[in-house]
């Protein structure tokens, strides 16, 4: 059972992932039960919603991937939001704002890439410090209020269009196009597989690997910035609650499109389509007026599903 | 058993030395200090130009310190090196690269998600004339490039997760390779290895020396010691013990200086007599994992062998046995009773399956001697599911004593143990469970020399008590000098039977090779 012969290639059985099963299959299931789901408004509307989580899931891929993890990002994009949204009441300025809700997510990334790396605390326990800290921090800075006044061009963010295009829709495929770069096209992208898959090898390669997996977490951060000025543009306010619990969402999403939490095994289309079937789900559930509460749980119910379905065709092959 | 027996060289012998001048690369008076261990204490060592240097010593014995020294990757406490004579630093894996010192682990530093190629490379990628991004197209060709010349006909945009152990054991060899080396040091790189692959690394080898590069090899192989060495240095406890030209000293020799006292490699077994009554009795079994047609029977009081290539199918039979692999046709019978269900039912029956992978599959590593010797017999100890830890221990302390385990206490952890007294833990959990019929898997896999004719008192004395052996092993001196009888396989299939008059390495040899 330990070896195989020399020139056997290795199996590569065509194999269609769980979550575009599932992607599918919701989409089928929502359409036939409900008449307004599958018409150009719905779907562009899905497409809209879906890239917020698209720019947390994106780094969230990477980060699990160095067998790491980010309970914090949901608390840092919420004091981002806040920070941002101070800014822009205050200043007017967007870049100023945008550079503010960056500087206070790549702030906290680089203090969870520290805690991982330089520290060695395990990220479950460092991250959720931190998810506590930024989530406090939201609530001292906004006074428990919400943040009102933002100019009203910023909304032009979320609900504006190029050339018939949503704005969100293109910045969320440059981000994706970005991050797929990154992975597979850059030493940055290998190293990050390595560093989840064997961190020996890198250390052997003379590769300084404490510094990237701080980066990869400093990514994230960054990222929650960004994430920000997408939310406070829909929103047209920053609110101290805002954004807990994406993290989750974010999570699942990784989790539904077939990134493994050991070893350095991701797909950042995976994500994608896990991030897809995750706005599917919650869109197609609004259309039939199941409460918020109960989308969360179908969310969790969606992601083991996936990874059953995942694992009994993994057994099979 | 006698080491010496497998000494038979396969081998040309290499190219004499070349001519002696300054060294390629010298220690002098390397030493390494970890808490509580003297890894290694005072060690000299030079390699010339063309010359295979092999390095010997049980284990614990300052190898692999010594490599890591070499390689960067740990920095020595005290000591000098010299590169072509000038004195130069090795503080980190990159002054080593910049040296053209290369390393292929025994341990693999190879990323399983990545792919081949990026494997070879890894540390080292190409640029592409796009700033920030790597040049993939010039990425696989070089792997390609490097694949041809050891033979490994494997795409390089292939997982190494999906590979097989002796193919990754190649993409090691590759990536060492690729770094165009001027100093290539290999922890026992056939280990995983088939014949077929062993040559290919062999002939790799000679085109290495006959450019210059000086090879460091570590091997527990005295054939290949002999077959491949230009010159051997001898490790013990941290220190050199010994150096040597392969035309001037002999394997016992070399055992004698490993071991630093003489082992008696000879341990005699008293062969089975008159035949027990059948323990395992293995009718017309094929299996999922692909064996075929297995007939096998192993009576109490015997230690039977089980031998044929690397991938016969060996470890396939004992997972069957001990129902850890679906069987699809024939009939399995322990102590009569028909086997049916898992491990679980065959533990309950008396069998107990000793793994090859002793760490992963054998061991709760972290956990103490006690509880390790413990949890097989845990069933037949609690039948109330009432548990007793003063039992626990008792049983535990009466194993230590009978296997001779050397271990400061019942609590001590395991992964602390040495591999001879680990592999003890694993026969004596068996023990605990009231075991009969012992199924071992490469018993001597990473133990020390002087270790293995102690573990194989411990199975002779299994059997003297009346329980039965099928015992796997790689080593066919091992399987002449200790079993009754044996079966060798080849192709997933049992391909005949020696007696033990007939038992001979060249039988077995014989016998398991393919036909080709």
């Amino acid at each position: 059972m330990s070896d195989q012969a020399l020139s056997t290639p290795a199996p590569r059985l065509p194999s269609i992932p769980g979550v575009a099963i599932m992607l599918v299959a919701l989409s089928v299931g929502f359409a036939l039960a409900s008449p307004g789901f599958l018409t150009g408004g719905n779907i562009s509307n899905i497409l809209v919603q879906s890239v917020l989580l698209l720019l947390l899931a994106l780094p969230m891929t990477l980060i699990i991937m160095t067998e790491g993890l980010d309970l914090s990002m949901g608390a840092v994009l919420t004091l981002a939001s806040l920070v941002l949204a101070i800014i822009l009441v205050t200043t007017k300025s967007l870049m100023l704002g945008l550079a503010g809700a960056v500087a206070v997510g790549v702030a906290f990334g680089l203090l969870n890439g520290w805690l991982v790396s330089v520290l060695a605390i395990p990220p479950f326990v460092a991250t959720l410090g931190t998810m506590g800290a930024a989530q406090g921090l939201a609530l001292i800075v906004s006074d428990g209020q919400s943040v009102v006044g933002i100019p009203r061009y910023v909304r032009q963010v979320y609900s504006g269009d190029v050339m018939g295009i949503p704005t969100p829709v293109l910045i969320g495929a440059g981000f994706y196009a970005l991050f797929h770069v990154l992975l597979y096209h850059t030493r940055f992208g290998t190293y990050i597989c390595a560093l989840g898959g064997n961190r020996d090898a890198l250390t052997l390669a003379g590769v300084k690997w404490r510094r990237l997996l701080i980066a990869v977490y400093a990514l994230g951060g960054a990222m929650a910035g960004v994430a920000a000025l997408l939310m406070t543009a829909r929103m047209n306010a920053g609110h101290p609650t805002a954004a807990i619990g994406m993290e989750f969402d974010a999570i699942a999403a990784v989790a539904l499109g077939g990134t493994s939490f050991e070893k350095g095994n991701g797909w950042i289309f995976g994500t994608l389509m896990g991030v897809v079937t995750v706005g599917i789900l919650r869109n197609g559930l609004n259309l039939m007026a199941v409460p918020s509460s109960v989308q969360v749980a179908c969310i969790g119910g969606l992601v083991i599903f996936a990874l059953f379905l995942d694992s009994i065709r993994g057994h099979k092959s | 058993m006698r080491a010496v027996t497998e000494m038979t060289p396969r081998i040309e012998p290499a190219a004499p030395p070349a001519e002696k001048g300054t060294p390629l690369l010298e220690l002098r008076g390397i030493s390494k200090t970890f808490p509580g261990v003297k890894a290694l204490d005072d060690v000299s060592f030079a390699i010339w130009p063309g010359e295979v240097h092999m390095l010997l010593g049980e284990n614990g014995a300052g190898k692999s310190s010594l490599m890591k020294v070499l390689c960067g990757a740990y920095q020595a406490d005290a000591g000098a090196y010299f590169h072509k004579g000038a004195p130069v630093e090795i503080r980190s894996p990159a002054d080593a690269r910049r040296l053209g010192i290369a390393v292929i682990f025994q341990e693999f530093s190879l990323v399983p998600y990545l792919d081949i190629a990026q494997n070879i490379f890894l540390g080292r990628e190409f640029p592409s004339r796009i700033p920030g991004l790597t040049d993939r197209r010039r990425l696989y060709r070089e792997a390609k490039a490097v694949l041809d010349r050891i033979g490994l006909d494997v795409d390089p945009r292939t997982k190494v997760h999906t590979l097989g152990v002796a193919q990754q054991q190649m993409v090691e060899i590759a990536k060492a390779l690729s770094q165009e080396a001027r100093i290539l040091v290999m922890d026992e790189p056939t280990a995983a290895l088939s014949d077929r692959e062993t040559e290919r690394l062999f002939a790799v080898m000679k085109q290495l020396q006959e450019k210059g590069v000086a090879i460091v090899y570590i091997s527990h192989r005295m054939a290949e010691v002999f077959a491949l060495g230009d010159r051997i240095t001898v490790l013990r406890d941290g220190k050199l013990v010994g150096r040597a030209m392969p035309g001037e000293t002999t394997p016992d020799e070399l055992v004698r200086m490993m071991v630093g006292r003489n082992v008696d490699m000879s341990y005699p077994r008293r062969f089975a007599t008159e035949k027990g009554e059948v323990a395992l009795e293995v009718k017309g079994v094929s299996a999922k994992n692909g064996i075929a047609d297995i007939n096998l029977t192993v009576r109490a009081g015997e230690i039977v062998g089980l031998c044929g290539l690397v991938g016969s199918g060996r470890t396939e039979v004992a997972r069957a046995i001990f129902g850890a692999d679906e069987v699809t046709a024939g009939e399995i019978r322990i102590f009569g009773a028909a086997q049916t269900g898992g491990p679980d039912a065959a533990a309950r029956i008396g069998v107990g399956l000793i793994p090859e992978s002793r760490k992963t599959e054998g061991l709760a590593l972290i956990r103490s001697v006690s509880d390790n010797l413990a949890v097989a017999g845990l069933p037949k100890m609690f039948p109330n599911m009432l548990f007793s830890p003063g039992k626990v221990r008792r049983t535990a302390e009466d194993i230590i004593s009978r296997l001779r385990i050397a271990t400061p206490s019942a609590r001590q952890t395991v992964s602390l143990l040495s591999g001879g007294n680990q592999q003890k833990v694993v026969i004596g959990k068996w023990l605990a469970a009231g075991t009969r019929l012992f199924i071992f898997d490469e018993p001597t896999r990473g133990i020390d020399v002087g270790a293995k004719s102690e573990i194989f008192a411990l199975i002779d004395q299994l059997v003297a008590d009346g329980a039965a052996v099928l015992m796997i092993s790689s080593e066919q001196a091992e399987i002449v000098h200790v079993c009754d009888r044996a079966y060798v396989m080849r192709g997933k299939r049992i391909v005949g039977e020696l007696s033990r008059s007939e038992l001979s390495e060249e039988n077995i040899v014989r016998m398991g090779m393919h036909d080709e």
